[in-house]
């Protein structure tokens, strides 16, 4: 038999450069998700799944959920396991942790994830992202940084579409508007357009405020059965209720079109068709905005306007409050950073919380809320829908 | 390597970005004979036909293994380029030049521009494959250590 599944617990670390190790990030994050809701205690939690991209790499830690599962005074019996799907690792544990309990194989889930990225030498990090892409095929040529991908996408999405430098600059000047209200993000301060368009250059036409920093950080959520969850919390319940995660062309010989992420498409209608609502029923979205012109293309693929519409769809305000959709109404990756197991629970969160109606900046009477985490050179997509009545 | 003065210079493959190329290390090294005579080459299925990119030993469309190399073209059109001026990775200078090309409607990949300068290559340009030596290495096999020549690619301006 089939359970509902909801989200009862969350809670980040401080995001940004940290003076703090892998581990002292997910006591942190598991910390500030056992005191938003206090009723749920160690002990109540029967599975853990943590996400992590570059644990290895940057922490030389393997094995790692029993290690976290030890600091964190946790005693799996159900579930206790590590998923790896880089930057769309977290979406992707709470997409099996939400398995696991509909099934009934599991009742009360912690799902945590975070990166440690900041090394020694700065370099190490980047050096380590040439694995992200295809190594030896892509990566071998420089490829597997993320901006000489998503500039190559925004080149061509200007070309297609007409879609401008200005329409990209208004997505940051957006999210570091919203990420003022988030006190564990990494930047905090607004920036205007002027600033957006006159910022260094990374790689053209992508400029400092383009692109979602380096970041330290973690974050941890709960997920319970339905009857779990009347136990545990007295908040209204936040229902996880569809999702859906695809994959296509990891390596760029076999991409035919940079700018429609059809793996973005085939997962958004997955989870619009499990939860039983439509692009027009969302009221509030975290999107995967690790560059301005991704939040641009995931209004189009996502259904929120029609392809080649998406610059047009933040100018005209429909992305903000009181627009269409709000999306990354907690500062998006731009204002919140990224460590990359981190960011699909970061967004989880928000969520919840702006169901609740308990968000930093609350979008009034919101009901139905989506996430959207993607990895790799947009290759794997990420959907969660949740809403504030089951199915 | 001051934190691991126990390697005293020797090769750790976790450092190279660069493929190990050798038969002891992959079943697809004709790719890197074949680069070493200016070929650029893949596989196609005996069985059914497909053609991959990059060359497999075994088929995706249908697991055959019987498999046979065949010639890519070697020049190519740049459909949008763009360079990377920060946070380059270590083993690449500043700026790096990426360019997403259309080999002759077989193909569109990402490769890097060499041997020209920034601003130089525009969308609409042709460029042509360049191969050129990489570091050899040193793998410790069975039979005792080998040295691994190795080449890459990446492409030119045609001028
Ligand atoms: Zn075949």
């Amino acid at each position: 038999m089939e359970r509902n599944v909801c989200l009862i617990a969350g809670g980040m670390s401080q995001w940004g450069v940290r003076e703090a190790s892998q581990r002292d990030l997910f006591q942190e994050a598991a910390k500030a998700c056992f005191e938003d809701n206090p009723a749920v205690r160690p002990t109540d939690v029967d599975g853990l799944i943590v996400a992590s991209a570059f644990t290895e790499r940057c922490s030389f830690q393997t094995h790692l959920a029993p290690l976290v599962a030890e600091q964190l005074g946790i005693r799996p019996r159900s579930v206790c396991a590590r998923v790896e799907l880089l930057c769309a690792s977290g979406s992707s544990a709470l997409i099996m942790a939400y398995g696991l309990i509909k099934s009934g194989a599991a009742d009360v889930v912690m799902v945590a994830g975070g990166e440690k990225l900041y090394m020694p030498q700065r370099w190490e990090v980047f050096y380590s992202e040439l694995g992200t892409a295809d190594r030896e095929w892509d990566g071998a040529q420089g490829l597997g940084l993320p901006p000489p991908i998503f500039a190559m996408v925004a080149k061509q999405h200007m070309k297609l579409y007409g879609t401008t430098e200005e329409q990209m600059a208004l997505v940051a000047v957006k999210n570091r508007r919203n990420g003022v209200n988030n006190p564990r993000g990494q930047f905090r301060q607004p920036i205007d357009l002027e600033t957006a368009l006159n910022a260094r250059p990374i790689v053209s036409p992508l400029k400092l405020y383009d692109c979602c920093p380096v970041t330290d950080g973690a974050a941890a959520v709960i997920l319970a059965c339905e009857e779990k969850a009347r136990d545990l919390t007295d908040r209204p319940l936040v229902y996880v209720r569809g999702t859906g995660q695809a994959t296509l062309h990891n390596m760029s010989a076999n991409q035919p079109n940079w700018t429609t992420w059809e793996a973005l498409r085939i997962a958004a209608q997955m989870a619009y068709k499990r939860a039983g609502v439509k692009p027009a029923d969302i009221d509030v979205a975290q999107t995967h905005d690790c560059f301005t012109i991704s939040e641009i293309i995931e209004y189009e693929d996502l259904g929120f306007c029609e392809k080649g519409e998406g610059g047009w769809f933040v100018q005209e305000g429909k992305s903000d409050f009181g627009g269409q959709v709000a999306v990354n109404t907690d500062g998006g990756l731009l204002s919140c950073g990224h460590p990359f197991g981190g960011t699909g629970l970061r967004q989880a969160i928000e969520i919840m919380k702006q169901l609740q109606g308990r968000a930093a900046r609350q979008v009034e009477g919101a009901r139905f809320g989506l996430t959207h985490n993607l990895s790799g050179p947009a290759a794997a997509h990420t959907v969660i829908i949740y809403g504030r009545d089951k199915s | 390597m001051t934190a691991l003065p126990i390697l005293e210079g020797r090769y750790a493959a976790s450092m190279d970005f660069y493929p190990q190329q050798s038969k002891e290390f992959t079943r697809i090294w004709p790719f890197y004979e074949h680069l070493k005579q200016g070929r650029f080459t893949t596989t196609r299925c005996r069985a059914c036909g497909r053609r991959s990119f990059p060359p497999r030993a075994i088929c995706s469309n249908c697991y055959s293994e019987d498999m046979e190399w065949v010639d890519l073209p070697t020049r190519g059109k740049v459909l949008v380029l763009t360079e990377e001026v920060q946070g380059v990775p270590l083993g690449f200078e500043a700026p790096l030049i990426h360019a997403l090309v259309d080999l002759q409607g077989e193909m569109t990949m990402f490769v890097r521009l060499v041997n020209c300068q920034p601003g130089e290559v525009r969308e609409g340009d042709e460029v042509r494959l360049v191969v050129f030596p990489i570091p050899e290495v040193p793998q410790e096999t069975r039979s005792g250590v080998i040295k691994q020549e190795r080449v890459y690619y990446a492409f030119e301006p045609v001028r």
